[in-house]
């Protein structure tokens, strides 16, 4: 497929493709590609064996503009300085483009989780978190999940950052579990939103979900949800598929009896209703939707070339091929891009630390139908400034988010 | 050793062959090596152009075992993160062989002050100070004045910070002007150091002042100074030198006439009764001691066979290299080294950060007076440990740093 260093790298293009858009002046734009903040640690870490070792780790903040920075924690052997600055980067402009009142950031610890215990993991992320307790917190920089991180590695940092701060301190991480302060409806999130995106994309495009099909790659969190909404908004699920094999049933699939399947334990080509199909099949079935939830990159020229769809929504994260993406626009395919189609988790992130902050936590209709608003609300505003400006919807999104923070940093001047 | 003209490769064979010769394990060698945090920070500044600028700006705490950071902050083109991190590093050992309560900290910017205007400056200083400012303060760290910054930028240091925590706070920096919080005989203090540890090496090995002959190279404010405390103590100073070339005259010079002569001519060449040479002729001179004050690589492996002072006293960081070190030994020359020889400066800072936080002052006599114990007392501490291990004055002063750094990290174990 591609590197994430090809990815970053084209993120950063598209943000200089914004500021050019835009009329950014030179100095500006400088201010806003460069991270404000990058902090580097080394964490000296007690190994179960007795051994002392240390482990290379940042803290990097991009943009401060338009409030708290937000961003991943990533623990893994390849973290590396281009890296973090690259992610806080796309970090920044995915807050801009939803609209959520964070800048970006990234951090990451460089250790090979594979390889250590419990109790090593757990005291370089804690040591990690005494490191940058300074530039974090629930006003300068809320520490989330990423890669090699989960709701445990999240309760550990939540630990450590209150036990620091003298009181507990919910809302500096988010990606919490539940009872810990973790918000209804997070896993559902990113999933819902890639519903609640293609039904009003297919509206605008004059279509009724209810007379849609839709067809999904992955089945996981993200692609379990999304059938889940679609299905209930009485879409045809007409397929799905994850890396055990997958089902297609023209009429439609069981969703539920399907979610019941696998919840128990079966996997998607064990599924006895449908015929087999692969993943590389589902890409070029016949459908009105097409929803890439898996990998990057599935969307391949070849795909493009070949697909029935109308529309795409990049459910997974670079989920189309930049190759593919004239091919789709010379065909009229219209797609959702991934910074738009997979937000539904960082609204539900921002969601979580609203509720922290205030100390009161809504119930499960609550969060979805702030989601569901929220989401629209988005949306709207960046298919306006398609149409305005005769840009494709990934353009159009990448110049609202840049706009945004330019804005911002404009509207309060240089300190100093 | 890749490059003998690397000062900070110089100091890094010194450290590692001094954690050697103490048996610690890699990971505890590991952690003394590198930096305990590191900051990047990106600083838009306007310029009278109206123009934006970003510039960028770094802090490096590289240990913070003993108490809170010390070390200068410089402005040059040239600035980047593998060379403050180095000057941290070197100032952890210098203030450990000293036994003053700091680790060791740097800072730079990456900039041409000889192309900014004073407005222009004050502003990089006091966004840089505004950045970095969690990593600052009396308890923390505590920058100073280095290439290219002097008393005023440490005064805007001071009012910026100051206005960040709601009161004056003067302890947050040294080097400060008098009458802001400035220490008496800060400027004389590491030219006063030089002519400390010149004694009390003398006692040792040998000499009075009446007897020694002395040649000085730079008459800055390390070796200006230190030439004139010299004459004024009664040593003969024989030889002096500017940038452009030195003076030298077997019947002694007089250094106070002469210093009067290069601050009106600008120049130390045609002062009667002297010889005009280049400096590097200047160092093989005949001479008891030689106080190299000027730069950096000034004796070397061509040049060190020739020296025939028999104690060499570095005024200036870095001036021996490794390669002149062996070479010297073996002649049975004596190098009081950098670390231990010009650490007058930092023990004055560390004076005035003392009165700072007291919010007392001393008078001239009495810091003289401390510093003079001060120094002494390292002096001594290092030729124990030189005769305890068997090691030259060098070797012994980074082993007794080592040991000092490390004797704490060892009593506070590992955090988390």
């Amino acid at each position: 497929m591609f590197t994430e260093e090809e990815a970053l790298a084209d993120l950063d293009n598209q943000f200089r493709e914004a500021a050019d858009r835009l009329g950014l002046s030179g100095g500006l734009a400088e201010m806003m590609a460069r991270c404000a903040v990058e902090l580097k640690i080394n964490l000296p870490v007690h190994l179960d064996d007795g051994s002392l070792v240390v482990r290379p780790a940042f803290r990097i903040q991009h943009n401060v503009a338009r409030g708290p920075c937000l961003g991943g924690i990533r623990i893994g052997p390849h973290v590396t300085r281009e890296q973090m600055r690259g992610l806080a980067a796309s970090m920044t402009w995915k807050c801009a483009i939803v609209n959520v009142p964070f800048g970006g950031a990234q951090g990451g610890i460089k250790a090979d989780t594979s390889l250590m215990s419990a109790s090593e993991l757990e005291r370089v992320v804690r040591r990690y978190t005494a490191s940058i307790y300074d530039f974090t917190g629930p006003d300068r920089d809320v520490c989330m999940p990423d890669v090699g991180a989960d709701g445990r590695t999240m309760a550990w940092v939540m630990d450590t950052h209150s036990m620091h701060a003298r009181h507990t301190v919910t809302a500096a991480v988010v990606g919490k579990p539940r009872g810990l302060g973790g918000s209804h409806g997070s896993e559902e999130a990113t999933g819902r939103g890639v519903g609640i995106l293609a039904a009003e994309a297919l509206s605008r495009s004059g279509s009724r979900i209810e007379e849609a099909t839709v067809a999904i790659q992955g089945f996981g969190e993200v692609g379990a949800h999304a059938a889940i909404f679609l299905h209930e908004a009485g879409a045809r699920v007409i397929a799905v598929s994850d890396i055990t094999g997958g089902r297609h049933l023209p009429p439609g699939l069981d969703v539920p009896k399907l979610i019941a399947h696998v919840e128990a334990g079966g996997t998607l080509a064990e599924f006895t209703e449908g015929t087999a199909v692969s993943n590389d099949e589902l890409l070029r079935l016949d459908c009105d939707v097409l929803i890439p939830a898996a990998t990057e990159g599935q969307i391949s020229s070849s795909v493009a070339e070949q697909t029935a769809a109308r529309l795409i929504i990049e459910a997974a994260h670079q989920g189309v091929h930049w190759d593919a993406r004239t091919v789709l626009a010379g065909r009229g395919i219209n797609v959702v891009p991934d910074v738009l189609a997979n937000s539904g988790g960082l609204v539900g992130a921002y969601y979580e630390w609203v509720q922290d902050r205030m100390g009161y936590f809504w119930e499960l209709w609550d969060v979805r139908t702030r989601l569901e608003r929220h989401l629209l609300r988005m949306f709207d505003e960046v298919f306006e400034t398609a149409t305005r400006s005769g840009l494709d919807l990934r353009a159009a999104a990448h110049t609202v988010g840049v706009g945004r923070v330019a804005r911002f940093t404009e509207m309060r001047g240089l300190y100093a | 050793m890749q490059d003998e003209f690397n000062p900070f490769e110089a100091m890094a064979v010194r450290f590692d062959a001094a954690a050697e010769s103490l048996g610690l394990p890699e990971g505890q060698i590991d952690m003394l090596r590198k930096p305990v945090r590191e900051i990047t920070v990106a600083l838009p500044i306007l310029r009278d152009s109206g123009e934006l600028e970003v510039f960028t700006g770094y802090r490096v705490h590289h240990n913070i075992d003993r108490g809170p950071c010390k070390g200068g902050v410089r402005f040059a083109p040239d600035v980047t993160l593998d060379e403050v991190r180095a000057l941290a590093a070197w100032m952890t050992w210098k203030c450990a062989v000293v036994n003053v309560p700091f680790g060791g900290g740097k800072g730079g910017i990456i900039c041409n002050p000889g192309e900014m205007s004073e407005r222009e400056l004050e502003a990089l200083t006091r966004r840089y100070t505004s950045a970095i400012l969690d990593m600052l303060g009396p308890e923390r760290d505590v920058p100073a004045p280095d290439m290219n910054t002097g008393e005023k930028h440490m005064a805007w240091l001071m009012d910026t910070y100051s206005m960040h925590v709601r009161h004056t706070e003067t302890a947050v920096v040294t080097g400060k002007p008098l009458g802001l919080g400035g220490s008496e005989g800060r400027t004389e203090a590491t030219g006063r150091g030089v002519t400390i540890t010149t004694r009390e090496a003398l006692k040792r090995w040998g000499g009075t002042p009446e007897n020694t002959t002395v040649v000085v190279q730079g008459c800055g404010n390390v070796g200006g100074i230190a030439a004139r405390l010299f004459q004024e103590q009664g040593y003969k100073v024989t030889g002096l030198s500017e940038i452009r070339g030195a003076i030298h005259s077997p019947a002694g010079l007089d250094v106070r006439a002469c210093l009067d002569a290069f601050s009106k001519e600008g120049t130390l060449e045609g002062i009667p009764d002297t010889d005009w040479m280049t400096n590097e002729e200047l160092l093989t001179q005949p001479c008891d001691v030689l106080a190299p004050c000027a730069t950096e690589n000034q004796i070397h492996a061509g040049n060190a066979g020739d020296i025939q002072a028999r104690l060499i006293i570095e005024g200036a960081n870095g001036p021996t290299t490794p390669p002149a070190d062996a070479i010297l030994e073996d002649k049975g020359s004596v190098v009081i080294p950098d670390i231990l020889a010009n650490s007058g400066g930092v023990t004055v800072s560390y004076f005035e950060w003392v009165q700072n936080r007291m919010g007392y002052s001393w008078e001239e006599w009495d810091v003289n007076g401390r510093l003079e114990r001060l120094l002494v007392a390292s002096f001594n501490d290092v030729l124990e440990c030189a005769q305890r291990t068997g090691t030259s004055m060098r070797m012994a002063s980074y082993i007794l740093a080592i040991e000092r750094v490390w004797g704490c990290s060892q009593l506070r174990g590992i955090y988390a």
